[in-house]
């Protein structure tokens, strides 16, 4: 057993209101800057939908991610040798116009413009070339909130039935909020032939070193997330750096912090670093499963002394037996990773929507008035759906989360309004009391220091010659092309 | 002079360049050490330029290098005329394809909007330099035929006496101009090396072949042994 902890990010995907305001204070910080425009290291999309860059999920076209070959993971792009003969051009790499041209607006024509018969106008012009666009072709999030079209929605790689977009009784919406995983078995990592980008052991942030990256971008190719992003600028590759400076200092992620929906949650999972590769060798629909067995119980006194034998310390020890994460991920089984079959075992996870709650059959307020929730597979939102988004097609581990779900409210329901409890309903869903009241708290009331148990890191463990290089400004040398 | 200038002068002076000035970069700022990819901006023409250059560039500057490395195998294998004819008409070959996709990156550079940004002067002397190499390497191909074996023995022993600072022109003195502009923009491409993002031809990127998969660092000196 090789114990090591890392921070994750659960999502609870019900409360996601689509209002961006993770990614605009993510911009702010981060990515407000030449090379960097069209970046959105957090970004929300409307799902159905293609997202961004448009159509991520088809690994037919991007390759990324790992594919299982007998008793071993190979990356679905290139290998080792090939990744030498592709230096010069790679075969799958995104253009910017699959993300899109970043634009900006000429508002000095408002005032500087002569005198004409017409209002002046402000055109937009690209950022890159700084040519005038007549017609703006993409944007960040192009398609928000289009669930119902078939030039966006229909193409999701995860609707069974493609009809269902258009049909104005069944189409649904929902928004998927998205920032680097942060994966166990990270794809971009080991496609680098640089070895640039790389997962620190203390609390699993995978980083590119923008000193030894030198641009080879098979690390944008390999992210089966399209997570890491080529600056045209400096030349190098940049992802989501987990708001390393926040967290390391107890803080949690400005995403997380700026989240108006609080749908957010930061905490530590303890993982069995021997396992990972073994787990990920598993069929698509048991991928969940074995994810889970990875994760380790910080309970357990085995667990904590193999954790303690590696360096991780007390404090953050009792992060992860306080962990939000751990108990919406492993110990109730709530929140699922994205796309496990794209085999990076992500560590971001996703607590499945149960909105919007019409079932197709029903009428709503007929179900409300009977103070009944629907059944799991009269969901709005298709079981298939989310299975292919959040399982790896395995249906029954979604409806296990949507059947706790709806225990939770009918259980909170009926206590909200003095009606005793319909019997059995938390046992059915693997519930109990006391458990149901921890999780409503969790995903309803609980504050930021329930939200977010983020322990900093142990400064005096670290060999002063290395903290005192770490604590300064900064990069202050400057990247880019030189002119 | 010119003769001094171009086979004495200028390879010290582009030596000396890379050998001091290659470090300071390395040492002084790495932010803008990359190969500076435009790929992601263009891709079309970019494949029609950068797969038949580095394919054809790059085995016939390994042949340039292999004979002075190792003169007395080539001498051996350039002894039979079979081998001789073989190996020059694949380096021709492969120099064609390397002019072709230096012109295709060129124009490229000079035909897309969206590169302006990202193309400087030195971007386009650069590949100016590179395509002035190119040809009058084929030229060279073409007209002044057994190009491998009378560099074999003019050019070669040339190099090792400049390695062994005592630098015989006699060897090269003799060659038509499009020789000597031929190696006049060799040397300066040497010399311009580590001022440009050719820099990025220094690292060989082959740490990884023998790694595992996944790269952990550690910044506590107590975890991770
Ligand atoms: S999501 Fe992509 S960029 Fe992030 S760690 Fe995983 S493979 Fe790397
Ligand atoms: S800030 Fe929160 S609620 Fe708003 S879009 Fe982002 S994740 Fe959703």
């Amino acid at each position: 057993m090789d114990v090591r902890a890392q921070l994750v990010m659960v999502f609870n995907l019900d409360k996601c209101i689509g209002c961006h305001a993770c990614s605009i204070s993510c911009k702010n910080i981060w990515t407000d800057r030449r090379g960097a425009e069209y970046m959105w290291w957090n970004n929300v999309e409307s799902k159905p939908g293609v997202g961004y860059p448009k159509g991520w999920e088809d690994q037919g076209t991007y390759k990324g991610g790992w594919v299982a070959g007998g008793n071993r993971l190979r990356l679905r792009a290139l290998g080792k040798v090939p990744t030498l003969l592709n230096l010069f051009f790679q075969p799958n790499l995104p253009k910017l116009t699959d993300y899109y041209e970043p634009f900006d607006f000429d508002y000095g024509n408002l005032y500087g413009a002569g005198d004409a018969d017409d209002q002046p106008v402000a055109g937009a012009f690209s950022q890159i070339s700084g040519r005038k666009i007549e017609s703006i072709q993409g944007g960040p999030n192009w398609d928000d909130d289009l669930s119902g079209s078939r030039l966006y929605a229909a193409n999701d790689v995860n609707l069974e039935d493609r009809g269902i977009v258009e049909d104005y009784g069944r189409m649904f919406l929902q928004y998927l909020p998205r920032i680097c995983n942060h994966c166990l078995h990270p794809a971009c990592v080991a496609s680098c032939p640089s070895r640039a980008i790389y997962k620190r052991g203390e609390d699993g942030i995978v980083l590119v070193d923008q000193n030894v990256c030198k641009g080879w971008r098979f690390c944008t190719t390999a992210c089966p997330y399209k997570k890491v992003y080529f600056n045209w600028d400096s030349g190098k590759a940049e992802k989501c750096i987990f708001c390393f400076p926040r967290t390391e200092t107890g803080q949690c992620n400005a995403c997380a912090h700026s989240c108006v929906g609080r749908i957010r949650y930061v905490g530590v999972l303890l993982y069995d670093t021997e396992r990972v590769e073994q787990a990920l060798l598993e069929p698509d629909d048991r991928l969940v499963e074995a994810h889970r067995a990875v994760i380790l119980d910080p309970r357990d006194p085995a667990v904590r002394e193999a954790a303690r034998k590696n360096g991780v310390s007390a404090q953050w020890l009792d992060a992860a037996v306080n962990s939000p994460a751990y108990a919406l991920v492993k110990e109730f089984g709530l929140a699922l990773p994205l796309h496990p079959e794209f085999r990076t075992f992500p560590m971001a996870y996703y607590i499945p929507s149960l909105s919007p709650v019409l079932s197709v059959e029903g009428e709503s307020h007929e179900l409300m008035e009977h103070g009944l929730f629907p059944e799991v597979d009269s969901m709005r939102a298709p079981l298939s759906y989310l299975a292919s988004l959040l399982s790896g097609g395995n249906r029954d581990v979604v409806a296990a989360a949507l059947a706790r779900l709806i225990a939770l409210r009918v259980f909170t329901r009926a206590k909200n309004l003095d009606q005793p409890v319909p019997g059995g309903v938390l046992e059915r869903a693997g519930l109990d009391e006391a458990a149901a009241v921890r999780l409503y708290r969790l995903l309803t009331i609980g504050g930021y220091g329930e939200r977010n148990v983020i322990p900093a890191q142990q400064r005096e463990e670290q060999d002063p010659h290395v903290r005192k290089g770490a604590g300064g400004f900064g990069i202050l040398k400057k990247a880019g092309r030189r002119k | 002079m010119l003769n001094v200038f171009i086979f004495v002068v200028l390879p010290y002076a582009a030596l000396a360049l890379l050998l001091f000035v290659t470090p300071y970069r390395y040492f002084s700022n790495r932010l803008v050490w990359s190969a500076y990819s435009t790929q992601f901006l263009e891709q079309k023409a970019l494949f029609w330029g950068s797969i038949p250059w580095h394919y054809g560039i790059l085995p016939v500057l390994a042949a340039h290098l292999v004979s002075v490395i190792l003169p007395g195998p080539m001498k051996a294998i350039l002894g039979n005329p079979r081998a001789l004819i073989l190996l020059e008409d694949i380096g021709q070959g492969l120099g064609l394809l390397a002019l072709f996709g230096c012109l295709a990156l060129l124009l490229r550079r000079l035909r897309t909007p969206m590169l302006k940004a990202v193309t400087s002067a030195a971007d386009l002397a650069l590949l100016a330099l590179l395509l002035v190499e190119v040809a009058t390497g084929v030229y060279m191909g073409i007209f002044i035929r057994g190009g491998p074996l009378w560099y074999l023995y003019t050019a070669v022993p040339y190099f090792h006496s400049l390695l062994a600072f005592n630098p015989q022109v006699e060897y090269v003195a003799d060659f038509p101009m499009v020789f000597k502009v031929h190696a006049a923009g060799a040397f300066l491409f040497v010399a311009v090396l580590p001022f440009t993002k050719l820099v990025h031809l220094l690292y060989l990127p082959v740490g990884f072949l023998k790694d595992p998969p996944i790269l952990y660092r550690w910044r506590t000196s107590k975890t991770g042994e």
